[in-house]
């Protein structure tokens, strides 16, 4: 059971490393906190769903391009502007959940059905360890993780990724070598919203996807992201796989009921008593 | 001298409902929970706005005075009064817990504990479901079937305006004065030697005990209150009352409560695209009226006013 428990967990945490990781990289270059990416991600969820009876892979591209493009021109025409005029985080909090509103408000409007399931290939059986499960959960590990290792190789060995790096430390030295501070935004956020969207296919092929999912998704990466030190990518990813345990414990343990409240608290008691997170943060909030 | 024009306005307006108590039905229950939000929302103007002070937990304190009335009533078989007050003297002191326990932390991170105190607080209601009837909620006659809907009412809108009176004079006073200077520069304040964190303790306190209490009138006026009652979106349009109505002027958390509340029902056959609607005028306010509606609306009356009253040229040719 323990060890069920820990693949389960893994599985969970990896998944939910996904929306962490948009909410990471944002933050970690925009300096802004985004709580709509979740919403976002399941509307390119829904729209994977539309477009899954026509070819896959279509789908697939459809909705997290969408989401990328969305989160691309949604940054210079609302929330940079916003930056510049000095908005604070509890501005941005309120003016992402209003974007989230309206997503919801457009997954809810343009779609016929409130709650789907996305029907991907399931990759066979895995046996590790004595412990089974579908091929699938273990391909949405493995991409998280991969995802991640990506990332930081981008930011590492290429010229765009230094500009991310350039920017997220110094903005007006940035600036002033001639990196399109704007442009880098832009990318964030797209990036951002791309990857709450995989994570929100992974979510609906695994469980299911509602209106209500997006803000689960959304607020979870986002407290997720403090507790491993909001802009900390491998914070967010070790806290990802540690709330992933922590979920599947307490729903083993003390059932589904219990699983949010502990999740909720143990995250209260965490921004209480470390509050920049187990990894610390590289930018204050 | 405007300041006091602008809260006795304010108070009279807040009166106004009281002329078609007569008159009963949709139009009388309607405007009894736009005054139960209204509570919560000035409970947000003082403790957001004018104390700065970045709480999200309003509907943690008003659940507390809800359930709490019920399980004190029903299940301990308390009075009623005494168990509205305690419900409210508990949501003042979790008030003053969350203060306290996040006093380390800074800004956004209390935000986000507040928050996220939203968020866990109907999930907690869910898992203790035995009690508190989790999505099926708890039913409850109170004050509605002792007094009468007519009775209750009346006493709504009363109390409605002596909470907003106490906010009045409490920002009229000395601790209002800190708790402005507290929310314009916090360092500063404490700079100058006054002790900022009990004025923010008594501001949570306050708060707290005021929209717990508001909790306590709002189940004996619904009668009913569930875990989806209290969800995480309530807190939110808690504090967008003051936010879209204006939190810079006295009579804002009043539009604000119509708009929040009276939106949704008067566009009920429209409820799909209703989010789009809110998301949308949430964001046009915050950045093209970010002081909010009544300002704004006072400065367009101002000018039509301007336009209408006649110049005096106009008055001259009259006179002649």
């Amino acid at each position: 059971m323990i060890l069920n428990g820990v693949i389960t967990g893994l599985i969970m945490g990896g998944i939910l490393s996904l929306p962490v990781l948009g909410v990471a990289v944002i933050y970690g270059i925009t300096g802004i906190p985004n709580f709509a990416i979740g919403v976002i991600g399941v509307f390119g969820g829904f729209l994977t769903w539309y477009f899954l009876s026509y070819n896959l892979g279509m789908a697939i591209l459809i909705g997290i391009g969408s989401c990328f493009a969305i989160g691309y021109i949604l940054q210079p025409i609302l929330l940079t502007p916003i930056s510049e005029r000095g908005g604070d985080s509890t501005l941005f909090f309120i003016i992402t959940v209003s974007l989230g509103f309206i997503f919801e408000g457009l997954t809810r409007a343009i779609f016929p059905r409130p709650s789907i399931s996305l029907a991907l290939p399931r990759m066979g059986r895995l046996s590790i360890a004595g412990v089974t499960a579908e091929g699938f959960k273990f391909f949405a590990l493995l991409f998280a993780l991969g995802t991640l290792v990506i990332i930081r190789m981008l930011e590492e060995h290429t010229e765009a990724g230094k500009s991310w790096l350039a920017t997220s430390q110094n903005l007006k030295l940035a600036k002033l070598i001639g990196i399109n501070t704007n442009h880098v935004f832009s990318i964030a956020s797209g990036m951002g919203c791309a990857l709450g969207c995989v994570g929100a296919i992974f979510w609906g092929s695994l469980y299911n996807l509602n209106l209500m999912s997006g803000w689960d998704l959304g607020f979870l990466g986002f407290i997720i992201a403090v507790v491993g030190g909001i802009g900390n990518i491998w914070g967010g990813m070790i806290s990802a796989l540690i709330i992933g345990m922590v979920m599947s414990f307490s729903g083993y343990l003390l059932g589904g009921m219990w699983q949010s409240v502990i999740l909720y608290a143990i995250v209260i008691l965490v921004l209480i008593i470390a509050p920049r997170g187990i990894l610390g943060s590289e930018r204050s909030l | 001298m405007k300041d006091r024009y602008e809260k006795i306005g304010t108070l009279l307006i807040l009166l106004l409902p009281l002329t078609f108590v007569i008159k009963g039905g949709y139009l009388q229950w309607i405007t009894g929970y736009v005054y139960l939000f209204l509570i919560q929302g000035y409970v947000a103007w003082f403790l957001f706005f004018k104390s700065g002070q970045p709480f999200f937990g309003y509907s943690v304190t008003m659940a507390l005075g809800a359930y709490g009335t019920i399980v004190l009533t029903e299940m301990f078989h308390w009075p009623l009064l005494p168990s509205m007050f305690f419900s409210a003297v508990l949501a003042s002191v979790i008030g003053m817990a969350v203060f306290l326990s996040t006093s380390r932390a800074r800004g956004f991170y209390v935000s986000m504990a507040s928050f996220l105190l939203a968020i866990l607080f109907p999930k907690l209601i869910e898992a203790l479901q035995p009690i508190t009837g989790g999505r099926s909620g708890l039913y409850f006659g109170g004050l509605q079937v002792m007094i009468g809907p007519k009775p209750l009412f009346l006493a709504i809108i009363s109390l409605t305006v002596v909470i907003v009176a106490v906010f009045f004079w409490i920002m009229g006073t000395k601790t209002g004065k800190i708790l402005t200077l507290i929310s314009e520069n916090d360092e500063l304040t404490q700079a100058v030697g006054i002790n900022t964190f009990k004025y923010k303790t008594l501001a949570y306190g306050i708060a707290g005990f005021l929209s717990g209490f508001g909790g306590a009138l709002y189940v004996n006026y619904t009668g009913f209150v569930s875990s989806v009652d209290i969800e995480v979106f309530t807190t939110l349009y808690i504090v967008f009352i003051p936010l879209i109505g204006g939190s810079r002027v006295f009579y804002g958390p009043i539009l604000g409560a119509l708009f929040v509340i009276l939106v949704p029902e008067l566009f009920v056959s429209v409820e799909r695209y209703l989010r789009i609607f809110f998301g949308l005028i949430f964001i046009l306010v915050m950045v093209l009226l970010p002081d909010g509606l009544a300002p704004n609306i006072e400065k367009l009356l101002r000018r039509i006013y301007s336009l209408l009253k006649p110049s005096e040229q106009e008055k001259a040719i009259v006179r002649e």
